[in-house]
């Protein structure tokens, strides 16, 4: 299903292959076959095809005025087997590229009133309509739409729904190029409170509830209708599997039906690519710390697209995961994040001095730039345990009898300790690489600690310091959105239909074919 | 002209396209780990097959189980989703009805008294079930028990005791009895819209006892 095709100028010798499809595509009114060869030897005419394995596979013709710097779209069509494929939109850039070649400043074309998804296309690469000409088409009796496209230099800005499930948030995001017209972020959170993380199966199951109101709620702030849609992002990893199938099926499903492209993307480097809606570019090289309940990753991204490589990552737990377990042992409550930011209001960060994983000098050799947050998640238990009197087995004696300690100091002292050993590698990380920008990612953004300190230590290295908003900072759809945009309009080839869900996609995948 | 798709994802991927109530074609992928993969490339293969557009699809189906989890869920979610966006009818159905609706077909008999016995995998050592008097007068068969899950010992002891010898089926579910089960119920008036996963099991996790105690996970 991959895009295999390739696109050239039409000959005589391709009226019969071109005829074919034209009878098939259009049934009550297909041009006769001597009309069609008029067309594709006519002066000022530009009509190309489209084969794949010596097939013809769909045509399209552009009629040139250069006097007038005017254009026409004469015909588009592609064959029925592989409409979805982008293979319209291909055809139809090529011929406006020949258009810009010649000069001409307005392109015009004709349209059938009901054919929603040849229109879509047309808006989506500019042209707009300018009037109706009634009963056009005969003996369907069905008004054309004629629509134009001014041609001043101005690039088209590809309209894309994202549809992201990795983790225990369901997001549908819709944007226009590098514009964000809608966030929705429906969270099975609470339904994780009492297991206290994330269960995959409580997560894939919510996915499956929300799917519907959450891409409806997008598409009503968006204020756009499924058919306007040019193409269709997902994350296919890396992330939980069974959360991960439910947007990958949901995906398909949505670009088959409205027969539009789909872009399987990376969920990580959507959390980086995401800079984009808010200042319009991803300044690069940079650095990437992505933190969440599910990753700790350490990002190189030279090039969004082209460019990312994985630093380093943890190998035990993910600092959202730390916080749960440790809000946990304090007896905080799900999630553990915004628990243990209260928690550590007034509270002391230098009373306790937790250990920060992989920053001693030998393991600074092989793990410069990974995380390990277990073996501070075992010191703060150990700490509580011991402070609440030993309450293990056999010694529940008098001294079990709780000594007063300061929650508040545990909880600053831990916040510090995860905040501290993010903070030190990343800024490693870009003085090491000479980048001196850091974005960050991921839902533990939204603690404050971090943000501070991330600060803090950027402005005493000279580093530049993103924090995306925090409803772009978690798993979003948005973000899926505007990294298949940028797919788009770098004109990338869509993802075939064939690709599954991967759980562990590495950063180096940015786009699964 | 009425256009039906018909999806379940309860074993491997089936998706089938109807026209005026009759069957057009079936695409299968037989893999029951292969449903993400597999939805996409079945759906568009009908499309394409039968020369109809996403958008001229005015009724969709989908079979709700009972079934293995992760894939059940692909195929629901597929459906919901072509439905919003050809803004069709969605329906759902009990994916072990349209097995034994095949059965009936095939030309078996059961009675009140020697039921057909429909069982599935589902996995972990269990298999989802249910029991089926015949067929209908709307043509749809007539489910007297279940769907429910046993282990297979158990299921036997559990119909040994009540003293039923059901005939049983080894057919597949596809989705053109899925399709065909939805226009018998359709026509009686009895489909339903509601596609609820039939899970029948909890989420298989285990809630913390103690603080340091963590959520034990495991997915289907």
């Amino acid at each position: 299903m991959s895009k295999a095709w390739a696109i050239r100028i039409a000959t005589e010798s391709d009226l019969e292959a071109i005829m074919a499809i034209e009878r098939d595509c259009f049934i009550t009114d297909a041009w006769p076959q001597d009309s069609m060869y008029e067309e594709l030897v006519g002066a000022e005419r530009y009509y190309i095809v489209a084969y794949e394995n010596e097939t013809i596979i769909g045509y399209a013709g552009l009629a040139k005025n250069p006097v007038a710097g005017q254009g026409d779209i004469q015909t588009i069509a592609v064959a029925v087997e592989h409409r979805g494929r982008g293979l319209g939109r291909d055809l139809m850039n090529a011929l406006l590229t020949e258009a810009k070649r010649a000069g001409l400043r307005q392109v015009f074309l004709e349209v059938r009133a009901d054919n929603d998804s040849a229109q879509s296309l047309y808006r989506s690469l500019g042209f707009e309509q300018i009037r109706i000409r009634p009963r056009y088409y005969q003996p369907d009796d069905v008004d054309a739409v004629e629509m134009l496209l001014n041609i001043d230099g101005a690039v088209s800005e590809p309209l894309v729904l994202g549809i992201e499930s990795s983790c225990d948030e369901t997001g549908v995001g819709i944007v226009r190029g590098n514009t964000l017209l809608a966030n929705v972020i429906s969270s099975s959170m609470e339904a994780h409170a009492r297991f206290g993380g994330v269960v995959p199966e409580v997560a894939a199951r919510a996915h499956l509830e929300a799917l519907k109101p959450t891409l409806n709620e997008a598409l009503a702030i968006a204020k756009v209708s499924l058919d306007e849609i040019d193409a269709i992002a997902v994350t296919n990893g890396p992330g939980l599997a069974g959360a991960l199938m439910v947007g990958v099926g949901a995906a398909k499903a949505l670009a088959v039906a409205l027969d539009k492209p789909i872009y399987a993307v990376n969920h990580l480097v959507g959390h980086v690519g995401v800079d984009i809606l808010e200042r319009g570019e991803l300044e690069t090289p940079t650095i990437a710390l992505l933190v969440s309940g599910g990753h700790t990753s350490l990002l190189m991204v030279r090039d969004l697209l082209d460019d990312v490589e994985l630093l380093g990552e943890t190998i035990d737990d993910a600092a959202g995961e730390a916080f749960d377990k440790v809000a946990r042992i304090l007896g905080l409550r799900y999630p553990g994040g915004p628990e243990i930011d209260r928690a550590a209001e007034g509270g002391n960060p230098q009373a306790i001095r937790f250990p920060r994983g992989l920053t001693q000098s030998k393991d600074m050799e092989k793990h410069r730039y990974d995380f390990s947050f277990s073996g501070l998640k075992t010191a703060v238990a150990r700490w509580v345990e011991v402070a609440e009197g030993g309450a293990q087995a056999g010694r529940a004696t008098a001294q079990a009898a709780a000594i007063e300690y300061s929650k508040a100091d545990v909880a600053a002292s831990f916040r510090e300790a995860v905040a501290d050993v993010l903070v030190t590698k990343a800024v490693n990380a870009c003085n090491d690489h000479g980048v001196k920008r850091l974005l960050l990612g991921g839902g533990v953004v939204a603690n404050r600690r971090l943000r501070e300190l991330a600060a803090e230590k950027c402005a005493e290295h000279g580093i530049e310091l993103r924090i995306p908003a925090l409803s772009l900072c978690t798993d979003n759809g948005a973000m899926i959105a505007a990294l298949g945009a940028q797919l788009i309009k770098d004109g990338r080839a869509p993802s075939s239909l064939d690709f599954g869900a991967d759980s562990t996609l590495p950063v180096t995948t940015v786009q699964t074919l | 002209m009425a256009i039906l798709l018909a999806i379940d994802t309860s074993a491997g991927t089936s998706v089938a396209l109807f026209k005026n109530e009759l069957l057009v074609c079936e695409k299968n992928f037989e893999s029951n780990m292969k449903h993400a993969e597999s939805i996409g490339a079945a759906i568009h293969a009908v499309l394409a097959e039968a020369g109809v557009r996403g958008s001229e699809v005015q009724r969709v189906v989908v079979g709700r189980g009972p079934a293995p989890f992760t894939g059940l869920r692909v195929g629901i979610g597929a459906a919901v989703m072509f439905t919003e966006a050809a803004k069709a009818r969605l329906s759902g159905v009990v994916s072990l009805d349209a097995i034994a609706l095949s059965a009936f077909a095939a030309g078996l008999v059961a009675s009140e008294t020697v039921p057909l016995l429909v069982t599935t995998d589902a996995r972990r050592g269990e298999v989802y079930w249910a029991l089926y008097s015949g067929l209908g007068k709307t043509g749809a068969p007539e489910r007297i028990e279940g769907p429910q899950v046993l282990k297979p010992a158990a299921l036997d002891e559990l119909l040994a005791a009540r003293g039923i010898h059901p005939v049983t089926t080894s057919q597949a579910v596809s989705a053109a009895a899925i399709g065909e089960l939805a226009i018998a119920l359709d026509r009686a008036g009895q489909l339903e819209a509601d596609v609820t996963a039939l899970y029948l099991r909890a989420p298989d996790a285990v809630e913390p006892k103690s603080p340091t105690q963590f959520a034990k996970k495991v997915s289907s």
